[in-house]
């Protein structure tokens, strides 16, 4: 018999809670001393940068209210997202296509508040928004899952192709002047987005000088629905079962088909509701209406394994990232925000590596044939 | 007429010298697809060649330190996946996507960083040279083909030659079948004796090496003009995934397809110039809205995904495990 090799590798349990927390925290500070060396070459004071980039520069700032506002006009949809790829993600469904879904959702919604905007009051005209946004980006995600139910289409490759497809569709809205092209402002010679009217954009509850953002509260109810959901419905339970093993949960009797095209449709039209809030706030569309935040739900939903209370961690900090980068980058000309996606490449690709502490073991060859585990 | 012809020449020329590096990007994704991998990151891997490589080129006056400058450090990037994804069993999708997020977020760092240091191409002789013409003797002087397509810079024979070696590869060395049955079937492949490991790290390194020569060659396509905004690579990099579909993950119908593709994006461009010179054939692309040149591509390649599905024609192209991590204990 050969020998064994020296070090193998081997598939565990997950590891305790106190290997999981040092693995993840050794994995984020490196990745943040990794930062603070790159800073250092390009002469910038890493502690400055750092300390503004994660206070999101609000101490000393003339309007505090005004940044948080802000952090959550981000926050929002990054956290819907997530949570929504989340869903697909658990089903081994792997939809790149939030980008896509993202901005037909943002259109539908446009769509309506340009068209019914002056006709109804702001409460019916955002739930109007909302409920285009939904449909539009569900519909748009069911397209994909459909394929892959009936004919077993490759779903990464397909929703990665819609992606542009919707993109492509915006640019041609955002560039193209025509009198049938209600999302233009009729006024300007050149072609631009006009402004939503007053009642379809995102109602703001003033507390003090702070105006919270009414989609920070649908975002949390959500949050607490989907939680419920996979963790006690009957629905919840088959998107596991689904996940596991397809051939299983056909054996139990399920109808896989259809429970992919539901849960499908769920996480794109929750996609696309993230993207009617968006414009809503933002209380305009435009071509970069996304900010890439497709790309970086994937990212957050497995940073934080698929767990709903995780993404919320998880992306509230990726939003500091970005957010806070943005605002530190104003006072250093040599960095700009794209130093966040850098830092959120290297913490990602060091909590990968900490996963597979977490997931494997190392097994070393003993001395006479008997195995150590280290 | 003469002066229609000259434009026609000139659309044709462009699409071969706009349009090889999503040659590159696609051989690069189809040997790296061909070892059961799908990498997402080829924006960001072309990125990280396109710019070191320059950076390199310039610094030391020479054509050839570029490239290999280039193919090391996207290498570097396929290194790096296949790590996570071969020997730390990270998902593929995440992995990919981080990192084009990595490679981009690398590509401002290092350009906003430089600054006001930023080499300009016109100052570096060997480089300009580099990517001048070569008239290729007798086929050169041939009415319009001449032009179009054999009086080019040496990167894009280059890239020609790579994607015939990668066919070659592939379909007639020992090696190159090896690693199709990787791609098929790691398992059978494995319980022959085939170190799986071996190849995948080999051939995600090289995919990844040829994806950062086109990342240079476009580089030298801008004139290595770096802009704040925006990224050479533009979307090259996953137009170049679509193409491996489209290719049917072969390298030599990857050329066919670089300039079907290349025909349409340059097509976006000189449209205004086509209609003007050919007013009564060509009048009605003035009509066409740019963006649907631009989304052509896409659509093409998810008209062929779909159709190959809905025909259960995967065999011959796409490897059956694509995607999918290879753990040995769970044979």
């Amino acid at each position: 018999m050969r020998q064994q090799p020296l070090l193998r590798v081997v598939k565990r349990d997950r590891a305790g809670l106190p290997v999981q927390a040092a693995a993840y925290l050794t994995a984020i500070l490196a990745a943040v001393l990794t930062g603070a060396v790159l800073l250092l070459i390009q002469g910038v004071d890493p502690l400055d940068f750092y300390g503004q980039m994660f206070t999101l520069a609000i101490p000393g700032s003339r309007y505090p209210w005004r940044m948080v506002e802000n952090y959550i006009k981000l926050f929002v949809p990054l956290l819907i997202v997530s949570l929504a790829l989340a869903l697909a993600f658990k089903m081994r469904f792997w939809n790149i296509g939030g980008e896509g879904q993202f901005i037909i959702g943002a259109l539908c919604a446009s769509a309506a508040a340009m068209k019914l905007g002056e006709q109804l009051p702001q409460p019916v005209m955002l739930l109007v928004m909302s409920l285009c946004g939904l449909c539009g980006g569900g519909l748009y995600g069911v397209f994909a899952a459909g394929l892959k139910v009936k004919w077993g289409t490759n779903e990464t490759l397909l929703t990665l192709m819609l992606n542009y497809l919707a993109l492509y569709l915006l640019q041609f809205f955002a560039e193209t002047k025509a009198p049938w092209n209600l999302f233009l402002d009729t006024a300007s010679a050149r072609p631009k987005f006009a402004r939503f009217p007053d009642s379809a954009q995102m109602l703001l509850v003033p507390i003090g000088p702070f105006r919270l953002n009414l989609s920070l509260v649908a975002a949390g109810l959500l949050c607490a629905a989907l939680f419920v959901y996979l963790k006690y419905a009957k629905g919840g339970y088959e998107i596991a079962v689904v996940g596991d093993s397809p051939s299983t949960a056909r054996y139990a009797g399920m109808r896989v088909g259809r429970i992919v095209l539901r849960t499908i449709f769920l996480s794109a039209a929750l996609i696309g509701l993230a993207g009617a809030f968006y414009v809503s706030t933002a209380g305009i569309l435009s071509a970069s209406v996304t900010n890439d935040v497709g790309w970086t739900g994937v990212v957050v939903a497995w940073l934080a394994k698929l767990n709903t209370l995780g993404i919320v961690a998880t992306s509230a900090l990726i939003t500091v990232l970005q957010y806070g980068c943005q605002t530190a980058s104003t006072s250093y000309p040599a960095i700009d925000a794209n130093f966040a996606n850098l830092l959120q490449g290297v913490i990602l690709f060091l909590v990968l590596a900490a996963d597979f502490f977490v997931r494997f073991r190392i097994v070393v060859r003993g001395r006479n044939g008997k195995e150590d585990s280290k | 007429m003469n002066g229609s012809s000259d434009v026609l020449t000139l659309f044709l020329f462009n699409i071969v010298l706009v349009n090889i590096p999503l040659l590159y990007g696609t051989v690069g994704e189809i040997l790296t697809e061909k070892a059961g991998s799908l990498n997402l990151g080829v924006e960001g891997t072309m990125a990280v060649g396109a710019i070191f490589g320059y950076l390199a080129g310039c610094a030391t006056d020479s054509l050839l330190t570029g490239l290999l400058t280039a193919f090391a450090a996207a290498g570097l990037c396929g290194g790096l996946f296949a790590l996570l994804t071969v020997t730390l069993q990270a998902n593929q999708n995440v992995t990919g996507l981080t990192i084009t997020t990595f490679g981009l977020g690398l590509y401002f760092f290092v350009g906003k960083g430089l600054g006001e240091r930023w080499p300009a191409m016109t100052d570096v002789p060997a480089l300009v040279r580099g990517f001048t013409a070569v008239e290729v003797p007798v086929l050169s002087r041939l009415p319009v083909a001449g032009k179009a397509l054999f009086s080019h810079n040496v990167l894009v024979y280059l890239g020609v030659l790579i994607a015939a070696l990668a066919w070659w590869y592939l379909n007639y060395t020992k090696t190159g079948l090896r690693l199709r049955a990787v791609g098929e079937n790691p398992a059978a492949a494995d319980s022959v004796g085939v170190n799986i490991q071996l190849y995948k790290y080999v051939h995600l390194i090289a995919g990844s090496g040829i994806m950062g020569l086109g990342g240079f060659y476009m580089a030298l396509n801008m004139s290595g003009s770096f802009e704040g905004s925006n990224c050479w690579i533009n979307g090259y990099g996953w137009i170049a995934i679509a193409l491996v579909i489209f290719a049917n993950w072969n390298p030599l119908l990857a050329i066919l397809g670089t300039l079907v593709f290349g025909f349409f994006n340059t097509l976006q461009i000189y449209a205004g110039a086509l209609a003007g010179a050919f007013p009564g054939a060509l009048g009605w692309l003035n009509a066409l809205p740019p963006q649907m040149f631009k989304a052509l591509p896409f659509l093409i390649t998810a008209v062929v995904l779909i159709a190959t599905s809905v025909r259960k024609r995967e065999g011959p192209g796409q490897p059956a495990s694509l995607g999918l991590n290879y753990f040995r204990e769970e044979r």
